[in-house]
């Protein structure tokens, strides 16, 4: 089950990181905090903060750094207009995935 | 080499060797276990990170600080900065450092060679794949 959904976010958490992002800006440890709540219980703030270095690589994201009280000032990610493009795709092709395996659940077809 | 090449004005004028100190010196200022983390995966890195382009190394590196060093300041426990399985989380995170390398070139080098085998398709009509 667990392994089951680990497999299954590598696929999605991309997606799920710029739905989130597409609401308001947020923090590496604000996203991950989010999804715990969310009952992603096993997700890991490196993993998120892999995520969030390679979509703002890509350019689907705005950084801004912001500084915190305490530590090192924080990275405040926005989604941009290609970050929407891309998350308007990623949810074409959700919309497609989880109809198919909606039918497949029905009984096949 | 290419450290200095690559890495912009700054990086010119200072030399990776003083990149290199700056990025050991914040993380001698982390707390023990993180620093113990750090150390971990930088040793991990050394022999399996796949990285011979200096600058990818270092720009890892510093990110990998960033994240720790960030981590230490909110009191995030170790085992919830780097999950279940930290040889996934570090595959994830090198991921974002190898184009540069010569992964990169050997992954491109491959898709031209499929590239050209496709073109060397003779007439046959393509399957559909289904």
């Amino acid at each position: 089950m667990v392994k089951q959904m680990t497999e299954m976010l590598k696929g999605t958490l991309e997606g799920i990181v710029l739905a989130i992002l597409s609401v308001r800006p947020a923090y590496g440890y604000e996203i991950t905090a989010w999804l715990r709540d969310q009952g992603f219980s096993g997700i890991a703030e490196g993993t998120v903060y892999a995520l969030l270095i390679r979509i703002e690589q890509r350019g689907l994201v705005d950084v801004e750094k912001v500084p915190s009280q305490k530590g090192p000032p924080r990275k405040v990610y926005s989604l941009n207009a290609q970050g929407r493009e891309y998350l308007d795709e990623f949810w074409k092709t959700w919309s497609f995935l989880a109809e198919r395996l909606e039918q497949l659940r029905e009984g096949g077809r | 080499m290419s450290d200095t090449e690559k890495g912009g004005f700054i990086a010119k004028v200072i030399g990776p060797k003083r990149r290199w100190r700056a990025y050991q010196a914040r993380v001698r200022q982390l707390p023990e276990n993180y620093r113990t983390a750090v150390a971990a995966f930088e040793r991990y890195l050394n022999y399996c990170g796949g990285l011979v382009d200096a600058t990818s190394a270092e720009s890892l590196l510093e990110d990998l600080a960033d994240l720790f060093e960030r981590a230490a300041a909110d009191g995030t426990p170790i085992r919830e900065i780097v999950g279940d399985d930290p040889v996934e989380f570090i595959r994830a995170l090198v991921a974002n450092y190898e184009a540069g390398g010569y992964i990169a070139w050997e992954r491109e080098r491959l898709i031209n060679a499929i590239e050209r085998a496709e073109g060397e398709d003779t007439g046959e009509e393509k399957g559909t794949v289904r």
